[in-house]
């Protein structure tokens, strides 16, 4: 049983914190909150496999476009979208979230619905750890949420674009005064937290079937996330990642896994009470912003 | 190296610069005297290109209230509509007042920053010439920026504004809230930037005692308005200077 809650809550952690990080690297960077995650994720699944199954793509060149798609759609929006409203908070919320119904209304409309619509697993098959047997993608998933957040880590503090990630993030007319342009530090940041979805689709998806209430529920997963570990701190991801997958692995194992979104809501609801600005989280002074 | 011409700048209805015309040439000091909000941040801005930066954000949002008049020529080139972003890479760097650092981000992490547009040899090269030019840095190159003194941030910010390789060095009252002695010791650092690097400098003041001695030309402006300028000497010697501005 301890075997089970261990390894299972680690798999559904990792879920957690693939889903939530490319969310929480744009809002960290830009302060764009982007609400048209959830869609990018679905489309991501869509869009692989369209490339799989209606082209005839191979698995591997399928998921590389992939990337490079999400990647443009998301410095697409930030340049025609988001450039337009940059620092009218309310006007980004409605854009994206918007924009994230339109996508995935779409696909609806355009009747992507069913258990045909499901990507195939990595690698069939599973393996004994603990006495449990756990499949070959679940186990790639822990091990790729592991293995991004330590390259993720390498990546901000000693690339030329992570480190002007930081400054941006910190102060972004300081920044600009030392030749990082904002527009174009922040259309990557959300090009690159699309391709995160990306990611976090791709490795996910083939658990179940591509369907268009994913990409809500991924919505309010990752903001779950993010606001129960304070929004803008990857440390903080990883934290409320961990405590949130393994609550409901517990709630699961327990009492019954319906009850697991009630987990995440209430985890959010509770920390907007207690500490509004998150277990990690630093309420940027106005200032700052300024 | 640097002309500006009859630049007008307003914020809404409010007058910050007020026809000023000024020249820099290669290689020197200048300073810029002025009380509180006599328009020294609002000028250094402009010319870094920051206030154009502000009048664009303004304007996408759909209302503008900064208009900006006159003419700006750096280098034989007219400069007043380039964005800040490309005068920096013209080597026109602002260093703003009140210490501008990356707080969360350790001493080494902050260098590291600066040096976006150059290379890994110019960041090494310079980093060790600031070493050099504040010792004190280097006992904490691990440590948060935050977490350092006054004089320690604005020691770091000007090191930043060096790595980020500078040929017109604007720093925007250096020695704001910083004890005489600091104060001392940034303004022969100045002085020493000016000779080994070669680099241009425009700096300003509220009080021009710690600063006449080292600048070539000074200029005192008033409500945005140029009112005196002259040599360091000149304006050290003047009376209503010293009564102005020398915090006497």
């Amino acid at each position: 049983m301890l075997g089970t809650i261990i390894i299972y809550g680690f798999i559904n952690s990792s879920i957690l914190v693939l889903v939530a990080m490319g969310f929480n690297l744009t809002f960290g960077i830009s302060g764009v909150a982007n609400f048209a995650y959830g869609a990018i994720y679905i489309f991501s699944g869509f869009l692989t496999w369209i490339f799989l199954n209606s082209l005839g793509i191979n698995y591997l060149l399928s998921i590389f476009l992939t990337f490079v798609c999400t990647f443009l759609l998301g410095y697409l929006i930030y340049r025609f979208i988001l450039l337009r409203v940059r620092g009218l908070s309310l006007s980004e919320v409605m854009a994206t979230f918007g924009l994230g119904l339109a996508i995935m209304e779409l696909f609806r409309y355009f009747d992507f619905v069913g258990v045909k619509y499901s990507l195939p697993v990595f690698i069939d098959g599973s393996v004994p750890i603990f006495g449990n047997y756990v499949d070959y993608q679940r186990l790639i998933i822990g091990i790729i949420a592991v293995a991004f957040a330590v390259a993720f880590y390498f990546f901000i503090h000693y690339s030329k674009v992570g480190l002007a990630f930081r400054a941006i993030a910190q102060d972004d007319v300081t920044a600009l005064t030392l030749g990082i342009d904002p527009d174009r530090i922040g259309a990557i940041s959300l090009a690159l937290g699309s391709s995160l979805a990306a990611m976090a689709a791709i490795v996910i998806l083939p658990l179940g079937t591509i369907s268009v209430e994913n990409g809500y529920e991924v919505l309010i997963d990752a903001l779950a996330v993010c606001i129960v570990g304070g929004l803008g701190s990857s440390v903080g991801v990883i934290v409320a990642g961990l405590v949130i997958g393994y609550v409901q692995t517990l709630t699961a194992n327990f009492f019954e896994p319906r009850w697991m979104i009630l987990v995440s809501l209430a985890a959010m609801a509770l920390v907007l009470v207690i500490k509004p600005s998150g277990l990690f989280g630093k309420q940027k002074e106005l200032e700052e912003r300024v | 190296m640097l002309t500006i011409r009859n630049l007008m700048v307003f914020y809404e209805n409010a007058l910050a610069i007020n026809d000023l015309s000024l020249k820099v040439k290669e290689g020197e000091i200048v300073g810029v005297i002025g009380s509180n909000s006599a328009g020294k941040s609002t000028l250094l801005n402009t010319i870094a290109g920051l206030t154009l930066d502000l009048k664009i954000k303004e304007r996408r949002k759909g209302g503008e209230r900064i208009t900006i008049m006159g003419r700006i020529d750096y280098m034989g080139e007219n400069i007043t509509d380039l964005l800040a972003v490309h005068r920096v890479r013209k080597g026109i760097i602002l260093c703003r007042e009140r210490h501008p650092i990356f707080p969360e981000s350790d001493v080494m992490e902050n260098l590291r920053i600066a040096a976006y547009l150059r290379s890994k040899s110019h960041l090494k090269r310079m980093v060790a010439y600031i070493f050099e030019l504040f010792p004190a840095l280097k006992d904490y190159r691990k440590k948060r920026a935050g977490f350092l003194s006054g004089g320690e941030q604005q020691m770091l910010a000007i090191g930043m504004a060096l790595v980020a390789g500078p040929k017109l060095l604007l720093l925007d009252e250096p020695l704001l809230g910083l004890s005489p002695a600091m104060q001392t010791r940034l303004v022969s650092a100045i002085k020493d930037i000016r000779k080994s690097q070669g680099v241009t400098i425009i700096i300003s003041e509220q009080f021009a005692r710690p600063v006449l001695p080292i600048i070539d030309r000074g200029y005192i402006i008033e409500n945005g308005m140029l009112v005196l300028s002259g040599t360091g000497r000149e304006l050290m010697e003047n009376p209503e200077v010293k009564s102005a501005y020398f915090g006497v």
